[in-house]
């Protein structure tokens, strides 16, 4: 399975409905597909790090996508937002592989307790050493 | 002399990403990455923050998506 990330930035001028219409209108593309939803943020406006068409804010919608087949409609959803001037930003990202890696790293087990006791430990020495350093100078 | 350089104390850093246990670097926690751009909204080097290799890179990377999105600035004026 395969989960993605999407999202992008509208032009504050347009209204929330218009957003929301715009923000439907990909999730049926990406739907119809055979993709779902997940699940979806909308940041509304927030300030932009730099102005982008001379624009100083943003509004951010975010989705998240999971394809159990590994094809999408998000290249022609990004097509689709490419050729609309109210989008400033968008970005896709695949987060699957990431996650998994991540989860394999740290899997949540009791034995991490044990392992946080033991660099105490070493950081305990490390202590002792500046201490004879000091008395050596 | 040399000896006496030897035993001024240099705090030893650590990877935060290691300490915390951070795995997923996510390009949306503004918070995270803003602690490694310092004012001239450059990537803080590896050598200054203590950052590991393997951490570095992701890091890099979600900075480079958060720019792209303006969540972060490219540089500051």
């Amino acid at each position: 399975m395969r989960t993605y990330e999407l999202m992008f930035v509208v032009d504050p001028r347009v209204a929330d409905e218009d957003v929301v219409t715009m923000t439907n209108d990909y999730k049926n593309m990406i739907t119809t597909a055979g993709s779902q939803i997940t699940s979806e943020e909308n940041w509304g406006r927030r300030k932009l790090a730099f102005p982008i068409e001379k624009l100083n804010e943003g509004k951010y919608v975010l989705l998240y996508v999971s394809s159990e087949t590994g094809t999408t409609a998000l290249p022609a959803v990004e097509h689709r937002m490419r050729q609309n001037d109210k989008i400033l930003r968008y970005l896709t990202v695949r987060t699957d592989e990431d996650l998994k890696r991540a989860a394999r790293k740290h899997p949540v087990t009791p034995g991490t307790a044990s392992q946080s006791g033991a660099g105490e430990e070493r950081d305990a020495d490390a202590g002792s050493d500046i201490e004879s350093e000091e008395g050596e100078a | 002399m040399a000896r006496a350089r030897k035993v001024f104390f240099r705090r030893r850093k650590v990877c935060k990403f290691c300490a915390d246990k951070i795995d997923y670097i996510d390009y949306k926690d503004v918070k995270l990455l803003q602690q490694f751009i310092p004012e001239r909204s450059k990537i803080l080097p590896r050598r200054i923050s203590g950052t590991c290799a393997r951490h570095q890179r992701p890091l890099q990377q979600a900075i480079k998506r958060a720019r792209h999105l303006a969540l972060i600035p490219f540089t500051t004026d």
